[in-house]
């Protein structure tokens, strides 16, 4: 399992040094927004990290279609088979490389911006819920158009996963914006996730190589 | 069996992922069309008037000097703001002194922070403030201090044990002067605490579980701010410029509004308390105890006429203004302005000292003399165009959630109805779930009629999926559900099955000529196996001549 992961991320380390930049970028702007911000600024916090988590996203969608579409039309899981490896551990590998992805960018974030609430919010237990709620929302949020991008990538064309992926994609962030951070969009994102992945599971376990 | 199952499970995930997918897409289009008709609503369909008040004394409405009389106006800001989207609605409801935080005060002055908020882990109010101490050398020292607020007192430590509250309703408009009044659900209890000066705690009665009050707002009573606004004009009285009253007339003015402003509102004896039947009571600030009733909330009317009796929960928006004279400090009466779940209507009503309606108003078309609920669709240029958008796309929904939303109609709060992305409060059918004219199986009988469209489009494509399904050699039992989920699911089922369809490229069946699955073990047309019997040759022959 661990030479395959090895191989996806090695394969698609494109993806992951892009992942180091992007928390890089993050954890400097929320460190400067934080310094330079007013702490009940949220609502303005709020706004400029949407363009962010955008792009975050739509990365990891990225990610996914970029996985699928190469194993498909370079036809690596073909050449895999041939060794005494099964698909679901291939698919498994692949699962668990998107989650390193994600988490290599997320991770960072949260010890920052963690620190930062116990350098600058008020010592009150009653305001420490923010970082938690928003953060877990993206981590799913990220994971979820990841596992979409899985879906749409499994196949020959390159049109219709790059145009649906990023429609698709577009429509579940706006998710955020109707639901918020609360517990019923985590909820719901839990359940497009576990979706997406019996979709992929499926697609990609019953295709001929 | 097991391929059964998984047939089933796939559909199941498809069928989720093109229901959120479907609905989120819907919910833009149809936020879209509502916004609009929000945008072009004429300020006359937003806009309540009351005019002379009524509170103020007639010796001062029918002063010969009068200018201008006391009025009350109220208007809806925007009802399809982005505060009530759920990102806005998340930031603005958990900021310290929002409507879902704990923290009812919270800033950093003077170089240390001072604070008000609920600690559910302890139960109890936790305030940290800024006390100023007069030394012996005349210098004023500031000292910081904690206190600890639970059911059962006061204490100044941590440790100490005074009680928890479980689910404290907190009016924070008095903070500034240093009081905080709280109401615990579980306990049925008010509470008081005076911290400014000298620590002060009020304790007030239980209220007995068979009485009806049932509080959810105390204080200034508001919600969602953002949507609706309130206010009260004050007369004007022309007076002379040697007026030995120094308080509120400017010099250079011929004429002043005599009355204080709400900006100005103190109020001394009693404060309003919101029952959750929508009644408001007047509760004595001293002894906490109800001292009468003080009014309730009006009904709007709406697209189709609802309850008359409208509870906190059914409208998007209420704010309340209690008047008191600044002359005798006495409570005169209250306005009440609220807006209704859609968005679409307002109403205003003015009630006395004695908690009687004295004047109400809605809002209305005057031209047409319908109500704004019904004018706002189709009152204004291209407003039937849009309302017509928001209905067909209505009827894209899946119609067993169109239905679900009928006889949900009362069930959501107002405010969340407005990010509702599966069930729709406020569809055009969950109005009508809402109407209370017409007896229930009318009322049904109606419902369907506006989900006609929904229905027949449902009824299409599940022709078209049955048809299909039996091409592709689908069983019977599995044609069956496939043709009741379409139904169910309209567009949603349809496309769920394109996506799920077994992708098979059918052979001629050797017998019956049709196309048939070559991963059946019989025909599914006409039911024959593989190895068709070779035709036996007729014994007779035709021949020439």
């Amino acid at each position: 399992m661990l030479t395959l992961i090895r191989r996806e991320i090695r394969d698609h380390i494109v993806y992951f040094i892009a992942a180091v930049i992007f928390s890089a970028i993050l954890v400097a702007f929320i460190t400067a927004t934080r310094y330079n911000l007013d702490w009940f600024g949220s609502a303005v916090f709020g706004a400029f990290s949407v363009p962010l988590l955008v792009i975050l996203v739509l990365g990891f969608s990225a990610m996914g279609v970029t996985q699928m579409y190469l194993d498909r039309n370079r036809k690596i899981s073909a050449f895999l088979s041939v060794l005494p490896v099964t698909r679901s551990r291939i698919l498994t590998a692949r699962i668990i490389a998107g989650l390193l992805a994600i988490l290599i960018v997320l991770v960072p974030v949260t010890i920052t911006a963690t620190v930062l609430e116990r350098i600058f919010a008020p010592p009150i237990p009653a305001s420490s819920g923010y970082t938690a709620e928003i953060l877990t929302t993206v981590f799913l949020m990220a994971f979820a158009c990841y596992c979409l991008g899985l879906l749409n990538g499994w196949t020959a064309n390159k049109i219709a996963p790059t145009i649906g992926a990023l429609g698709l994609n577009f429509v579940l962030v706006s998710l955020v914006f109707v639901k918020g951070f609360g517990q019923d969009i985590k909820f719901l994102l839990v359940l497009v996730i576990v979706a997406c992945l019996i979709r992929t599971w499926q697609k990609f376990m019953s295709t001929s190589l | 069996m097991r391929s059964r199952s998984n047939y089933l499970i796939q559909v199941l995930a498809a069928g989720f992922i093109v229901l959120v997918f479907l609905s989120l897409s819907l919910f833009w289009a149809s936020w879209t069309c509502k916004s609009i008709l929000a945008d072009i609503m004429p300020l006359d369909y937003r806009t309540v008037d009351i005019t002379p008040s009524g509170l103020v004394p007639a010796d001062f409405e029918s002063d010969p000097n009068m200018l201008r009389r006391s009025g009350a106006h109220a208007h809806i800001i925007h009802p399809e703001a982005p505060q009530s989207l759920g990102f806005m609605n998340y930031f603005l409801g958990r900021s310290p002194a929002g409507r879902h935080s704990d923290v009812y005060l919270l800033k950093y002055d003077n170089e240390a922070w001072h604070w008000i908020y609920f600690d559910s882990s302890t139960g109890r109010i936790v305030c940290r403030y800024e006390i100023k101490e007069r030394m012996p050398d005349a210098t004023i020292k500031r000292k910081m201090v904690q206190i600890y607020v639970g059911p059962e007192g006061i204490s100044e430590t941590p440790g100490e044990d005074t009680g928890r509250f479980t689910s404290p309703i907190v009016d924070i408009s008095d903070i500034g002067w240093g009081r905080l009044t709280l109401y615990d659900k579980k306990l049925r209890q008010f509470f008081a605490v005076k911290f400014r000066k000298e620590l002060e705690f009020i304790r007030g009665p239980q209220l007995p579980e068979d009485t009806p009050y049932r509080p959810v707002d105390i204080g200034l009573l508001s919600k969602n701010p953002s949507v609706l606004d309130l206010y009260w004009m004050p007369p004007d009285i022309k007076i002379s410029k040697n007026n030995q009253d120094r308080t509120l007339y400017r010099s250079g003015k011929t004429h002043t509004p005599i009355r204080e402003r709400d900006s100005d509102y103190r109020a001394d004896k009693y404060m309003l308390v919101l029952d959750e039947s929508g009644q408001i009571y007047l509760l004595d600030r001293e002894t906490l105890e109800f001292a009468g009733p003080a009014g309730r909330l009006p009904a709007p009317e709406t697209f189709f006429p609802a309850d008359k009796r409208v509870t906190p929960d059914d409208l998007l928006a209420y704010r309340v203004l209690p008047m008191i004279l600044k002359e005798d400090h006495k409570y005169r009466g209250l306005f009440a302005a609220v807006v209704s779940r859609e968005g679409t209507a307002l109403a205003l009503a003015v009630f006395d000292e004695k908690g009687v309606c004295i004047e109400s108003e809605v809002t209305r078309d005057n031209k047409q003399g319908v109500s704004s609920s019904s004018a706002v669709f189709f009152g204004t240029p291209w407003a039937p165009v849009i309302t017509i958008g928001k209905f067909l796309l209505e009827n894209l929904h899946p119609p067993i959630l169109s239905l679900a939303s009928y006889f949900t109609a009362n069930s959501f709060e107002a405010g969340s109805g407005h990010r509702a992305m599966l069930l729709l409060p406020n569809s055009f059918i969950a109005m009508k779930g809402r109407d209370a004219r017409e007896n229930i199986a009318t009322r049904f009988l109606s419902a369907l009629l506006l989900i006609l469209p929904s229905i027949v489009l449902a009824i299409l494509l599940a022709i078209r999926v049955g048809k299909d399904a039996a091409i592709v050699g689908l069983s019977r039992k599995t044609r069956r559900l496939w043709l009741l989920g379409t139904i169910a699911f309209s567009l949603v089922g349809y496309i769920t099955y394109k996506l799920t369809r077994p992708k098979i490229t059918l052979v001629t069946c050797a017998n019956c000529g049709k196309p048939r699955r070559p991963d059946t073990g019989i025909c599914h047309c006409c039911g024959s196996k593989w190895d068709v019997p070779e035709l036996t040759p007729p014994a007779w022959r035709v021949t020439n001549g």
